[in-house]
């Protein structure tokens, strides 16, 4: 009832309005838009877009964490992170996790989405039972295989029993590494998979019945069919994997806390590490702009060298 | 490149997930495949030899996937030496109780009190995030002039800065703002964190919405906060379904914003900071351990058997999407 009482004099007031479109009219005209925008952008700049560019005056100083004063010491900063061996092992460690990690979590994502496409319950339960680690927390994820992973763990004692001596997962400094990528791999291809999934559930069905009329195997189907159609979802998963994976932490925390002697350090563990174990959040910051320049250099690249292989769809 | 996805993903999801009535398609592909190629005897022997190697493979995956939750389950309810002597099995003989009770009323990780704080903030989280996103979502959507693009721009650059980075200036202005180590602070933090995605579905989804619905509003005379709250947001229903799951989960499982947002100092501990808190120190005491894992996961595992169908197709959106 309300409304249509005050249907004429807005009606009235916006005609007179139009006759003089003075300053106040266009603000009274924008003002619901930045009444309804307004308290999103001033959080997002608060908690994201300041924050961003603190980091690169952060990454300048000695900043502590604690106090609101700093000294600004020009790069040095930079040139300990370059020169200090624990960051470039790190470094090379997060690379060979994204690396291998992508290959492994794309790979058996691609393979068990290919297998399990079609339709029924048995492929149903599939893509739950591949799919449910992603949802627990990796921080919880760590905590599951270090227990079964442990020198008097579930594995060694399993392998005991077909008469194999324990195995080192995470004393030793080869298979620590080897065991975070697999645990990752464990936990995550199962995200791979389902965008996998839905891709090949995008593939028109006419196509595969025009290459089975031309006498393609399922096998060649699946190369000049499917992989050519779901290019697009590849790049996704291929930029998604690589970038997550360079920020890689909380699996290693709980697996192997970096150990054995800092062997499985990721750059993101280091960071966290300097930033607040040594109270040294300057020299964090510092890392974390090398990161966030590594992680868009990357991320753009990748893209731009699926572009070839998308396009060729597009002809 | 993101975009040719766009349409075909969420849809197919839903299809993957719900699985109908494909069969007829299946099957029209097997007459079709069979009738050129006379043979069939020798077709189907190696059809039915690949369906034996690939459901061989897709159940050693499965025990692969399964068993370390299976273990997981049953060792919360075993002494020590027992789950070291016989991982696999469980008798009435070493089945116990205690180990559960103790993880429950721990000093260490108070369950019931971890679970009530990170359900508050999950809930709150969500509250303010959609509060937040979805009008200017919907001022993003309907606007046509170079602003509006750039504030959907400004929003989405947020899915490439990674979390980390933002962190340790995070911490500079929280502790400026006096909000360190406070639940308005995390809430804040997070809240921001869910942003990005949440504004650029929103977006997606209100694009799809035929303008005529706020012209008719407009017309009733309900201004246009009004009409969005009264007349658009009850039909984004099914994009704010999706959200919701996609931060529920995110915010659940998060580790490194309340541990240093919050900090140990403040004394409140999420399910993820209680865990590290009494598992992180204590690796090898298995009777802690696994009935603290158990309690830990419970609640994650019992949302994705509920909510299973519109978690896995949000992800798929809200991944594609990003």
């Amino acid at each position: 009832m309300a409304d249509t009482v005050t249907t004429a004099p807005r009606a009235l007031r916006t005609t007179i309005e139009r006759r003089r479109p003075g300053a106040l009219a266009v603000w009274r005209g924008r003002l619901p838009g930045l009444i309804m925008g307004g308290p999103a952008v001033l959080v997002f700049l608060a908690m994201f877009i300041i924050p961003m560019f603190l980091a690169f005056v952060l990454s300048f100083t000695d900043w502590n964490g604690y106090s609101l004063n700093f000294n600004f010491l020009g790069f040095e900063n930079y040139e300990h992170a370059f020169r200090n061996p624990r960051t470039v092992d790190a470094a090379i460690f997060t690379a060979v996790v994204a690396f291998f990690g992508t290959i492994l979590c794309n790979g058996v994502g691609l393979a068990t989405a290919a297998l399990i496409s079609g339709p029924g319950r048995a492929n149903t339960v599939m893509r739950t039972v591949f799919f449910y680690p992603y949802i627990i927390s990796s921080l919880i994820i760590g905590f599951i295989w270090s227990a079964m992973l442990a020198p008097e763990g579930v594995v060694n004692s399993l392998l005991g029993g077909v008469g194999i001596p324990p195995l080192p997962f995470l004393t030793d400094v080869t298979f620590a590494k080897a065991s975070i990528i697999l645990t990752i791999v464990w936990s995550h291809f199962g995200f791979n998979m389902i965008l996998f999934l839905a891709g090949i559930k995008s593939v028109p069905v006419e196509y595969y019945e025009a290459a089975t009329v031309d006498g393609a195997t399922r096998w060649q189907q699946f190369r000049n069919v499917t992989l050519p159609l779901i290019a697009p979802v590849v790049t996704v998963n291929l930029v998604l994997t690589l970038v997550g994976l360079l920020k890689v932490y909380d699996v290693v925390l709980a697996l192997t806390n970096g150990g054995p002697a800092g062997s499985t350090q990721t750059i993101v563990f280091q960071i966290l590490n300097d930033s607040f174990a040594n109270a040294d959040l300057g020299f964090g910051a510092a890392q974390s702009v090398i990161l966030l320049i590594v992680t868009a250099v990357l991320g753009l690249g990748v893209t731009l060298a699926r572009r070839g292989s998308e396009k060729k769809v597009a002809d | 490149m993101t975009t040719t996805t766009q349409t075909s993903v969420n849809p197919a999801a839903e299809v993957l997930l719900t699985d109908p009535d494909e069969l007829g398609a299946k099957r029209r592909f097997r007459l079709r495949r069979r009738s050129p190629r006379p043979p069939a005897g020798t077709k189907i022997r190696t059809s039915l030899v690949g369906a034996i190697v690939k459901w061989v493979l897709l159940g050693a995956g499965a025990i692969v996937m399964l068993v370390p939750f299976y273990i997981m389950v049953i060792s919360a309810f075993k002494p020590q030496e027992a789950i070291i002597r016989d991982p696999l099995m469980i008798s009435p003989a070493t089945f116990t109780l205690e180990y559960l009770g103790d993880a429950i009323t721990s000093e260490k990780f108070n369950v019931i009190g971890a679970y009530g704080i990170t359900l508050l903030f999950v809930a709150l989280v969500n509250l303010f995030g959609i509060a937040l996103s979805a009008p200017v979502a919907y001022v993003i959507a309907r606007g046509r002039s170079k602003w509006h693009l750039g504030l959907l721009l400004l929003f989405v650059s947020g899915l490439f800065i990674p979390g980390q980075v933002t962190l340790i200036p995070v911490v500079f202005i929280l502790r400026l703002l006096g909000l360190i180590n406070t639940i308005p602070g995390f809430i804040l933090f997070e809240t921001a964190a869910t942003l990005p995605v949440t504004i650029f579905l929103f977006a997606a989804y209100l694009r799809t919405v035929p303008r005529d619905i706020d012209e008719a509003a407009a017309l009733d005379g309900a201004g246009r906060i009004r009409a969005f709250w009264s007349c658009i947001f009850p039909i984004m229903k099914p994009v704010v379904a999706t959200i919701v799951v996609l931060n529920s989960i995110s915010v659940w499982n998060d580790f490194v914003s309340p541990q240093i947002i919050l900090g140990p100092s403040s004394g409140i501990y999420t399910v993820t900071t209680g865990v590290y808190a009494a598992v992180g120190e204590f690796s090898t005491d298995y009777t802690t351990v696994f009935p603290t894992l158990l309690l830990a996961i419970t609640p994650a595992v019992v949302f994705f058997i509920v909510m299973q169908r519109h978690i896995i197709g949000g992800l798929v959106a809200g991944a594609t999407k990003g």
